[in-house]
């Protein structure tokens, strides 16, 4: 403890005055010969508790309040070492990243979470920084908006932002975060600009957050709001439904994917499987250390639509600990190939990669292949989903159907080839392209090395740019689109342009901007159009991974028929599209607290009708999402078809911690220049405080007892 | 002893102080007054000579002057009885004083011992004046001293200077003075018994039991200061007990003690009141800044009405 007035101790000699009051009060007593002593005696022995306490209260209450006076007047404060930064103490402009993605939920020792930590540690940097100073703060997690959005003096204002922020359960994107951080921070004039980051240091969302785009912005702290704990973990990390044909017809297979993040291996884990929100299965799974185990659960079910949950036994991270999918029985989707470059030789067939995704094991498509020429003569209304391959001209009357056939809620998938006449195509099947189709384009240069996937063919090459999965065809794919992101796409059509409207969206795009794959509604039918071939002619693309789920998922999304983990689910933070039933005037969508949301198809600007879909897009907690319908009449039925679940990101379930060498604050910036700060902390406030209250206590005790007196 | 003349329930006494009463030249001028205070109060005459009222019967014994016989009684029931007139009804009467060191307390005007004394003494004089004989006992742990019950001429003046000489010492013994009084009082007497009873043994109450079932006629005085029935002291004081061999010391604010104190006291009077009451010994409290002529005009109105 340290004074700033240290003369003024010498008042503390006045401690000993009361005692010394006290002492010659007892001496000065006057001697008094007394016949009644007995009753005296008595009358003594009555009250000296009491008295004896009220005496030795009332000789401490007086002795402490001339020891806090001469303390109080010395102005006595202590200097506390802080654990924030030094570089806390510069008058500075700042933004502080508050991490509030979903790993930011778990339990500490304490019961606490990070985020409570986190918060806590963000309000001490507020409170801490010198008044002067500027601060922006920027939420971490991906799509989240930043609740002070530029530099602000004003405290109060930045400490009940924080007190109003909640954690999220979305998972954490810091390169978007520091790049915002780093706009607000442009704006500032000061030279001291510092973005403090405040996180659980979990590796996940750091993955694009590259030291060269670090090296010319804002000098960046890290502060560890984990306490360095390591963290153990379990979660369901994926789950999907299947057929199950040694069950009957009726039959499914829920299987769930269990990770185990601990380097213990996890014996006898509970498991159990909820099946439209009743237990039908539990049983236990023994899962390796730091591997993944499935688990399948087997159940017969009547009807068609369905909604399955697993739940493991709970750890400190209770999000993950469940996971929802819809479930389908087995409902046959009937999909026409119109092959337009059949081939004798099958490899080079340009249906046979086509085919052989789509009746891969498991999707229960039936698909039927047919000739151009014979496309006239089918009944397109009873299959779901129709995909012309590298069809040279289709006919008026073939044109005229399948736009009949889209326009009444059909999909259409659409690819192309050497054998496209764009002009054709471009008359005649101009009701249903989303875009007018353009030249042919080769890549004219080798594309860039990338570490996985490379083939041996060298032909010049474009790839697909990083891919949006907030499209719901990309859904299943992972965050950086592997499966995708190695094709190379030698040839492709360029698309001529047109007005943006709202029904049509680019869902891939190659690396030089031009779209490879565009999204279109058409009456109340979907079109997907392809600017390269399905088979090895344009593209390897048939060869990558990706290209399997993307054609089942293209198949199922134009169908209106999603099933299982993939098309049924959409990530946290999301949005889904949800069609309207024929005759359903708005719907309700029902989350998993309880609370739901209506929602009415709106005309957009040039269209003559409202769009028979809605986007939802409050996909904030994990779980199954509930839909009803609502007609005109006024009556509301379940839509069991359009239930969907909402899914944790894995990659928030993984404990892993950032690599030091890959931690964005520099040397410099983690020591924070030099040894941690020290704070004063004024205790003369303290010491008033006590004054006060000790003069109320001797006050009342005194009056307390003449009270008693005078009662007597 | 007898109050004649008019019994009527006093009105306006007219009662000197007791420090006023110390002011006066001598003890028997004091017990004139005090005297005169009473039955001021009473409208009586304390000086209007023997009674000539008739007041019991007694058989007729060898001796006895044969003009008193009554002889209706003898036509009644065949016996001889003689009759007896008020003043022939001689009572002894025992005045027993405290004189222990604790009687001596009296912080403004006179002390206990002093109060005492001059009840005792008008109760002597007016018992003198009625021609009976009254005796004095005063006592601390042993009998100080001692003068029988007697009615000749000079007896009177005896006890009214042994009272003047009488000094507080001493520790209190009440029970050991009432049975030798006990001893010495062979036919019904009346004891009257002045003590503060504040050191008194508990055998006490025995002690006046035992004394009233030999028929004598018991009074108590309790005589207090009036700062042994509220502590007046408002500091810081030393309190040290009075009677030799008592070392209690006590320093204390009195006023934290005032109201338990008062409650003792209260207790102490209630304490000896029941147990005179259980013992029929008559009880009468009185503090020393009471007029001492009301104490004695209010004893001798309760006998008389208890008489009646």
């Amino acid at each position: 403890m340290h004074f700033l007035a240290p003369l003024l101790l010498i008042g503390l000699a006045a401690a000993v005055l009361p005692w010394i009051i006290h002492r010659i009060g007892r001496r000065r007593a006057r001697p008094v010969r007394f016949a009644a002593m007995e009753l005296l005696l008595r009358a003594e022995r009555e009250v000296s508790a009491r008295r004896r306490l009220r005496d030795v209260a009332l000789l401490l209450a007086r002795t402490g309040l001339v020891i806090a006076l001469p303390l109080a007047f010395a102005r006595p404060f202590a200097e506390v070492r802080s654990d924030l930064p030094a570089v806390t103490t510069h008058s500075q402009s700042a933004v502080i990243i508050l991490d509030e993605s979903a790993s930011m939920r778990r339990r500490l020792h304490r019961d606490d979470t990070p985020f409570d930590v986190a918060r806590a540690r963000a309000r001490d940097i507020v409170e801490h920084l010198s008044p002067d100073s500027e601060i922006a703060l920027v939420l971490a997690s991906e799509g989240s908006a930043a609740p002070v959005a530029e530099l602000s003096s004003d405290r109060a204002r930045v400490v009940a932002a924080l007190a109003s922020v909640g954690v999220s359960a979305r998972r954490a994107d810091f390169a978007a975060a520091l790049r915002r951080a780093t706009q607000v921070l442009a704006s500032s004039t000061r030279g001291d600009r510092l973005i403090y980051v405040i996180t659980d240091l979990q590796a996940t969302g750091w993955e694009d957050v590259t030291q060269a785009t670090l090296a010319a912005g804002p000098e960046i702290v890290v502060l560890d709001a984990s306490g360095g704990q390591p963290w153990t973990n379990r979660a369901v990390v994926g789950l999907g439904a299947e057929p199950a044909p040694e069950e009957g017809a009726h039959g499914i297979a829920v299987v769930a994917e269990i990770a185990n993040y601990a380097t213990e291996p996890v014996r006898g884990l509970g498991i159990t499987l909820r099946l439209d929100g009743s237990e039908v299965a539990r049983g236990f799974v023994d899962v390796p250390a730091a591997g993944r185990a499935r688990k399948r659960f087997v159940h017969t079910v009547s009807g068609v639509a369905h909604h399955a949950e697993v739940v493991i036994d709970h750890d400190g991270f209770p999000l993950d600990d469940r996971r929802a999918c819809r479930v389908e029985a087995s409902r046959g989707l009937r999909v026409l190939v119109v092959n337009g470059d059949p081939r004798t030789v099958r490899t080079e067939d340009e249906a046979f990669f086509l085919e052989a995704a789509l009746r891969a094991g498991g999707s229960n498509f039936s698909v039927t292949t047919v000739l151009p020429d014979d496309l006239a003569n089918r009944d397109l209304t009873s299959f779901g989903v129709i995909f012309l391959a590298n069809v040279a001209r289709p006919n008026a009357a073939a044109a005229a159907a399948i736009t009949r056939y889209v326009e009444r809620g059909g999909g259409l998938f659409i690819s192309v080839g050497d054998r496209v006449d764009a002009d054709t195509w471009n008359q005649t099947m101009k009701g249903v392209l989303p875009q007018p189709l353009g030249l042919k384009r080769s890549a004219s240069a080798l594309p860039g090395t990338r570490p996985e996937g490379e083939t041996v063919d060298t032909r010049p090459a474009e790839r697909l740019a990083p891919i949006d999965r907030r499209h719901p065809l990309l859904a299943a794919f992972p965050a950086r689109g592997e499966g995708l992101a190695s094709a190379r796409f030698f040839q492709f059509l360029l698309l001529a342009p047109v007005p943006e409207v709202p029904t049509r969206r680019i869902v891939l795009r190659y690396e030089n901007g031009a779209p490879a794959l565009v999204d279109a509604e058409v009456g109340r039918g979907r079109v997907l159009l392809l600017t390269t071939s399905v088979d090895r002619e344009w593209t390897d693309l048939p060869i990558r991974p990706g290209f399997l789920p993307l054609v089942q998922e293209a198949a199922r999304y134009l169908a209106a028929a999603p099933s299982g983990d993939a098309t049924a689910s959409v990530s946290v933070g999301g949005k889904r599209e949800i069609v309207l039933g024929a005759d359903d005037k708005r719907i309700e969508v029902v989350k998993p607290n309880g609370d739901s949301r209506w929602l009415s198809p709106a005309p957009h600007a040039g269209e003559q009708r409202a769009r028979h879909a809605v986007l939802f897009d409050e996909t904030d907690e994990p779980g199954l999402y509930r839909v009803r319908g609502a007609r005109a009449d006024g009556t509301v039925d379940d839509r069991p078809d359009a239930v969907f679940a909402v899914t944790l990101d894995p990659g928030e379930s993984d404990p892993a911690r950032l690599a030091d060498d890959k931690r964005p604050d520099r040397a410099s910036a983690r020591g924070a220049g030099g040894p941690p700060p020290r704070r004063r902390m004024e205790l003369w406030h303290a010491l008033g405080a006590a004054v006060i209250v000790l003069v109320l206590f001797e006050s009342l005790l005194t009056l307390r007892f003449r009270r008693g007196r005078v009662k007597t | 002893m007898d109050a004649r003349g008019d019994t009527r329930a006093p009105a306006q006494p007219l009662a000197l102080d007791p420090t006023d009463i110390a002011r006066l030249g001598s003890m028997s001028v004091r017990a004139r007054v005090i005297v005169e205070g009473a039955f001021a109060g009473m409208h009586q005459n304390p000086h209007a000579g023997s009674s000539i009222e008739f007041s019991e019967h007694k058989e007729y014994a060898p001796g006895d002057d044969i003009r008193r016989i009554d002889w209706k009684a003898v036509g009644r029931v065949d016996r001889y009885y003689i009759k007896r007139f008020e003043d022939e009804t001689e009572m002894r009467t025992f005045l027993l004083i405290d004189s222990s060191a604790s009687m001596g307390y009296g912080r403004k005007g006179v002390t206990k011992l002093e109060y005492a004394s001059y009840v005792a003494a008008a109760l002597a004089y007016l018992l003198a004046q009625q021609g009976d004989p009254a005796g004095l006992l005063l006592f601390d742990e042993k009998t100080r001293q001692y003068l029988p019950p007697r009615t000749r001429g000079g007896h009177i003046r005896d006890l009214l200077v042994a009272l003047e000489a009488a000094y507080p010492a001493g520790r209190t013994e009440p029970g050991r003075a009432l049975a030798e009084v006990g001893e010495i009082a062979d036919r019904r007497s009346l004891i009257v018994l002045f003590s503060d009873l504040l050191d008194a043994p508990a055998d006490l109450s025995d002690r006046l039991r035992q004394v009233r079932s030999r028929g004598n006629d018991v009074v108590l005085f309790h005589i207090l200061d009036p700062d042994e029935v509220e502590l007046p002291y408002d500091e810081v004081t030393d309190f040290e007990g009075m009677e030799p061999e008592d070392a209690r010391r006590l320093l204390v604010d009195p006023r934290d003690l005032a109201a338990s104190f008062a409650r003792e006291s209260a207790a102490l009077r209630e304490r000896w009141r029941q147990a005179c009451l259980e013992a029929r010994v008559e009880y009468r409290f009185a503090t020393t800044a009471e007029p001492p002529a009301e104490v004695l005009r209010a004893f001798l109105f309760a006998r008389q009405r208890a008489r009646r």
